[in-house]
């Protein structure tokens, strides 16, 4: 009953016209960033170069697919919870909005299970939304590009990763960044519990990310110690898989942190929902 | 008087035609340009802050006067200047004068300095501080200070290709001035310490020379 309930949850995610705004909304800005790389890809990669060009000269091909894949991660992971969230938020509010969620509490299916059937559909949705990203920026990139070695700089300097050791971390790289857009899923679904409408939880849930993101980069002594807690600062925790060497202890510490904001942000809204006086 | 200022105008015109003519640099130079072409594998190991990068494998084409070009599968790392710039400089005479004096020793090899200082100020190079066997006429160190590069060391050993004074490793030292990172592109959450000082500082870039192919008539089509 619970596959099947995550099944229909699935197919209304698919049936809404919204639901593929995330999909078109990332073609198309992947496409504009290929271009301008192909246009004039060359300026970007001596803004990273500059610094170094006084004294040394790079040879081989620079500008290559797994490059344009670290620049469209680099660019788009910032705004893909927008488009994550666009959807998510609608998944318990819009049932209440449209008046169906009396009728789906009615069915021979427990509430949590409804709940978690929700949390699954709306992972599921951010899994393809993450495999569509990964296609677009790696497998696109290279074929218009070309592969080779990935040049990635770093507050530590220059990294030039090997094209045999870049695979695993693109890899890795993707599944953190889906763990960070499953926040944000969870997050949005979890506000969902609590509206009556479909805007509330997806505005709600941009304006924390804002939030968060601004604390994140003021350099105030103030808010250091709340820092390491807000998941927006291990959002970009795919990042470090391109460090050398990679820093394991703290991505494995942002994993941590990211799976309990999943599991308190799924509890919370377990705990609201199976509580919730459903008379509409 | 005019006696005295012809003497003193021909003594220093001799002195200045002596100080063109350096009989090491000569033949060390006869020497190279007996090279018409070359190709030649070569392992590039590059230890410069700020920048960490594996060991690559290129090929490198040689073709006289000036034809030079580096074929490697993936990125490389090397110095600005310091392949051919330096040997086309030295291949015209005319645009420089030589002065030789007592060398250091390198490699256990005693050398004699030949000091290189353009005639024109309008060239990039300012100074080249060459240190030559006298013996087997190959370049065992050099010293080129440039405009736009600064200074870059380079010290050579040679092997099975000495006769044509082609280097088995060359080793730049390079300058590396402080490196400006966009923190735009740079940004890194997992960073709790602050990088460290990224001062002025020595980089070495290490290049393996083997299985050359000297004078072979490479193709010019190698070079497009």
């Amino acid at each position: 009953m619970f596959l099947n309930n995550t099944y229909n949850e699935f197919i209304k995610i698919a049936a809404k016209p919204r639901s593929y705004i995330g999909l078109i909304a990332l073609s198309v800005l992947i496409a504009v960033i290929i271009f301008a790389m192909k246009a004039d890809g060359s300026t970007y990669i001596s803004f990273v170069t500059a610094s170094f060009e006084q004294t040394l000269s790079f040879s081989g091909d620079i500008m290559n697919g797994n490059l344009i894949a670290f620049i469209i991660l680099q660019m788009l992971i910032v705004h893909i919870p927008l488009l994550v969230a666009l959807v998510t938020g609608d998944l318990i509010s819009g049932e209440a909005n449209m008046g169906t969620i009396r009728m789906l509490a009615s069915k021979p299916i427990s509430r949590a299970h409804i709940v978690l059937s929700k949390f699954l559909a709306g992972a599921i949705y951010t899994l393809l939304l993450t495999i569509w990203l990964g296609f677009l920026a790696l497998y696109v990139s290279r074929w218009i590009f070309g592969t080779g070695d990935l040049m990635v700089l770093t507050s530590e300097g220059l990294i030039i990763h090997p094209e045999s050791d870049i695979e695993w971390r693109y890899l890795y790289g993707f599944l953190t960044a889906y763990l960070s857009l499953l926040t944000v899923s969870t997050l949005s679904i979890c506000l969902s519990a609590f509206a009556e409408n479909s805007i509330g939880p997806i505005v709600t849930t941009m304006a924390i990310i804002i939030l968060f993101t601004i604390i994140g980069t003021m350099d105030v002594t103030v808010f250091d110690t709340i820092k390491p807690y807000l998941f927006t600062t291990h959002m970009a925790a795919w990042r470090s898989y391109f460090e050398d060497p990679v820093p394991w202890e703290a991505i494995n510490e942002s994993i941590r942190i990211l799976i309990c904001h999943n599991v308190i942000l799924i509890s919370i809204a377990l705990f609201q929902f199976t509580r919730k006086d459903i008379t509409s | 008087m005019k006696h005295l200022i012809l003497f003193v105008a021909v003594l220093f015109t001799g002195s200045v035609f002596f100080a063109q003519q350096s009989k090491v640099l000569s033949s060390f130079l006869s020497k190279l340009n007996s090279v018409k072409d070359y190709s030649v594998n070569a392992r590039i190991v590059a230890a410069v802050p700020m920048i960490k990068i594996k060991e690559v494998n290129a090929v490198l084409y040689f073709k006289q006067k000036d034809k030079f070009k580096i074929d490697t599968k993936g990125i490389a790392v090397l110095p600005k200047q310091g392949f051919i710039e330096l040997n086309q400089f030295l291949a015209t005479p005319s645009k420089y004068m030589s002065i030789e004096s007592v060398g250091k020793e390198v490699s256990g090899i005693s050398t004699i300095m030949v000091t290189v200082i353009p005639n024109d100020e309008s060239t990039d190079v300012i100074l080249a501080k060459l240190w030559i066997d006298p013996k087997k006429n190959v370049m065992m160190s050099s010293q080129l200070t440039t405009k736009s590069s600064g200074m870059l060391t380079t010290t050579y050993q040679y092997s099975d290709q000495i006769k044509y004074g082609l280097p088995s490793s060359l080793v730049f030292e390079i300058d590396v001035k402080k490196f400006k990172m966009p923190k735009s592109v740079a940004a890194n959450i997992h960073q709790t310490k602050k990088s460290a000082d990224n001062k002025d500082a020595k980089g070495k870039i290490t290049i393996y020379l083997t299985g050359y192919k000297v004078n072979k008539g490479l193709s010019d089509k190698v070079f497009k």
